[in-house]
């Protein structure tokens, strides 16, 4: 987690949580996922629909889906809605390394005409975001930010700059962020080499995010907050690996839908005087009204 | 910090750096675009061509960065040929606008828009011999490289959505600005040619053929089209409120005055034949902007050349501007430029602000029959003089991603 800043006020951007997800898959089960992303209690994707995808965004897809159908499952309000109005930022880290590797030695050995044309639709930054907006049939602008180890925060500031400033008409987005812990090493061949020893697991958040604060079914509220207390340089300021940083950022989320209220926020300093905070819906309105 | 209020003060342009097919900034770029010059040339192959040729729009010279900026020449070097792409438009724009990071300390943020930064920083490494994309690390992303480099105090984001990228850089860029959390932003974005870019569009069919002649390949709209033509290059432009550009006496190049966007959700690769959600990001666009179909001058075609393309995107400009389409003059500059990819929005911004400075509409290239699909007020190649203070520019990318920029005169 990235350090938290004291005195952080006043809130300069704010949305809701309405769900989340967290899941991990380690190399070896990601091929089950790719045949099989829906868990029960999702609708079904269109066949093969991952065939061609980068792991991230196959895990990433499946925590979209196990979001919705816990939603589902636990019969929140809306929980049957369609997402035909919501965006989608997806926020991973360095995708598409195994795919470019095989891309790159295929070109080598077998010249142009064995490179993928899947490559580049496949394994770009906006890929996740594409491949959930073509799934649920989102309408809202979908887009990938980052591509580094500080995804997350540019991520969220992303989303809330769609929502807070209205771009796009969505009424909500679903935010993606995604990395590996311990990304596998890849042989000259573009393989990767699996290691007992190494979790070699890849790490995927999605959380609903909605432009009202308060309605039925939020359970949190993000917010972007000025840090007039933080030096102005820009800098840097990681604290935790990305993929410690997407598990410490699902159990807050987790932690808020569980215990409300009582709940610890969860704070990510940002490289720039601001910062992005999460906090049960309602004692963050308390606190803003105590400002 | 976050200090000033929210507004809907008109965002304006103040500064623009870019790097083309059609040479390197502003002045260069429109005269190119008027005069019907094309980018496009035979290039070498490097193992990307079954037929041992092809051609491309490429950059012939990138501009170091000015001396005042912070970034000096061995630390351009090492920024490699994307980065430089990058560094140099937004340096440039920078000092264009009379903007000084580190002397001013005003809070600029940046956003650019780069679709595949790390696939093509793992070839180009590749191509000469390093081994990155088989060894897992994480490095910083060349944004925010560039943001500690420039001495920028705001937020830096890369975004993607392919074609569009860095349209939705300007979107965000001025997002910010009208939330009060940056006083200036530079925003756009670049792209670099790329064996393996190439070979994959190549191999998907989406990439004209035409190699035995070049510069007459990149015809948008055209009946006879067969593909696009990649190029490199982009732009970054600085926005800020209207009322801190005047302030200062900054040259206002116009105004980034509305913003549409939308996904059409219907497929990974292909092109949506329905136009549906692509003219809902352009009627956004204008809603936005508080202008009417009928007052729009100029439309700048995503129009690539493909041939499912542009006749969706004849169908989206029908379907958005009504009756009023007949009336409106529309070209793909891509025609002279070739595709830049994730710097084509940013590029296409600048032709919009070229043909409000010259009062002319840069044409189509090689649009020699016009496609009956593609029932538009073409502007076939020569530049058509006119009275020009509204402008919409189209960008559609992979994903289903739909963007549209109204970009005005400032009276």
């Amino acid at each position: 987690m990235h350090a938290s800043t004291a005195n952080v006020e006043p809130v300069a951007a704010s949305c809701g949580v309405a769900g989340h997800a967290l899941v991990e898959a380690r190399l070896a089960d990601i091929p089950s996922l790719r045949d099989r992303p829906t868990p029960v209690g999702a609708g079904p994707l269109p066949a093969r629909f991952l065939r061609h995808a980068d792991e991230q965004t196959v895990v990433a897809m499946r925590a979209v889906l196990e979001a919705i159908a816990s939603s589902r499952a636990s019969g929140t309000p809306d929980a049957d809605r369609d997402f035909s109005d919501y965006g989608v930022v997806s926020a991973p880290c360095q995708p598409g390394r195994i795919a470019a590797a095989h891309s790159l030695t295929m070109l080598r050995s077998g010249g142009p005409v064995t490179v993928s044309p899947h490559i580049v639709p496949q394994c770009s930054l906006h890929s996740i975001a594409g491949a959930v907006s073509v799934a649920l049939g989102m309408h809202g602008a979908n887009i990938g930010t980052s591509g580094g180890p500080d995804a997350l925060s540019e991520g969220l500031l992303a989303s809330l700059t769609l929502l807070a400033a209205g771009v796009g008409a969505t009424s909500g987005i679903w935010f993606i962020a995604t990395a590996w812990d311990i990304e596998p090493s890849l042989d000259a061949d573009g393989t990767p080499i699996e290691k007992a020893c190494e979790p070699q697991t890849c790490v995927a958040v999605a959380v609903a995010l909605t432009a009202a604060t308060a309605t039925a079914t939020t359970t949190g509220r993000l917010e972007l907050l000025e840090a007039p207390g933080r030096s102005a340089a820009w800098q840097p300021r990681l604290v935790d690996s990305p993929a410690d940083g997407i598990r410490r950022f699902a159990r807050a989320l987790s932690a808020i839908e569980s215990h409300g209220e009582a709940a610890a926020r969860w704070s990510h300093a940002l490289p720039w005087p601001g910062e992005i905070r999460l906090s049960a819906a309602a004692a963050a309105s308390r606190l803003r009204e105590a400002a | 910090m976050i200090v000033a209020a929210s507004t809907t003060e008109p965002i304006v342009i103040t500064g623009v750096g870019a790097v083309s097919p059609l040479g390197n900034g502003f002045a260069a770029i429109a005269d190119g675009l008027l005069a019907g010059r094309s980018g496009v040339r035979a290039i070498e192959p490097g193992g990307f061509s079954r037929e041992g040729r092809h051609f491309a729009a490429p950059v012939a010279e990138i501009p170091p960065p000015p001396r005042s900026c912070g970034i000096d020449d061995d630390a351009f070097v090492k920024l490699g040929r994307l980065g430089q792409l990058c560094g140099s438009p937004v340096a440039h724009a920078l000092a264009d606008a009379g903007l000084r990071p580190a002397a001013d300390r005003p809070r600029i943020g940046l956003v650019l828009g780069l679709g595949a930064e790390h696939l093509k920083t793992w070839e180009l490494d590749f191509l000469s011999g390093g081994t990155q994309v088989f060894e897992p690390r994480c490095d910083d992303t060349l944004v925010h490289r560039l943001a500690g480099m420039l001495h920028l105090r705001g937020p830096a984001v890369t975004v993607a959505a392919a074609c569009a990228s860095s349209g939705y850089a300007l979107a965000l860029g001025r997002a910010w600005l009208h939330a009060g959390w940056v006083d200036a932003c530079v925003a756009g974005g670049c792209d670099v040619l790329s064996p393996t870019g190439l070979a994959a569009f190549y191999n998907l069919r989406a990439l004209s053929r035409r190699s035995d002649e070049p510069s007459r390949a990149s015809r948008p709209f055209d009946r006879d089209r067969d593909g696009f033509v990649m190029g490199e290059g982009g732009a970054c432009l600085v926005l800020e409120r209207l009322s801190t550009a005047r302030d200062r006496d900054a040259r206002i190049y116009g105004e980034l005055a509305g913003v549409g966007m939308s996904s059409d959700a219907t497929h990974m690769v292909t092109p949506c034949s329905d136009p549906t959600q692509a003219a809902r990001a352009i009627r956004m666009a204008l809603e936005d902007a508080g202008v009417a179909p009928d007052q729009v001058d100029y439309v700048n075609a995503h129009a690539a050349g493909t041939p499912v393309g542009d006749v969706a995107e004849a169908g989206a400009l029908r379907m958005a501007l009504g009756p009023a389409v007949d009336a409106v003059p529309v070209s793909s500059t891509k025609s002279m430029s070739g595709h830049l990819v994730s710097g084509a929005a940013a590029f296409e911004a600048v032709a919009c602000l070229a043909a409000i400075d010259r009062q002319a509409v840069p044409p189509t290239l090689n649009l020699d029959h016009p496609d009956p699909q593609c029932p538009l007020d073409h502007v076939p190649h020569a530049a058509r003089d006119r009275r020009v203070d509204v402008t919409a520019s189209n960008s559609f990318g992979f994903g289903g991603s739909n963007l549209c920029l109204v970009i005005r005169r400032v009276a």
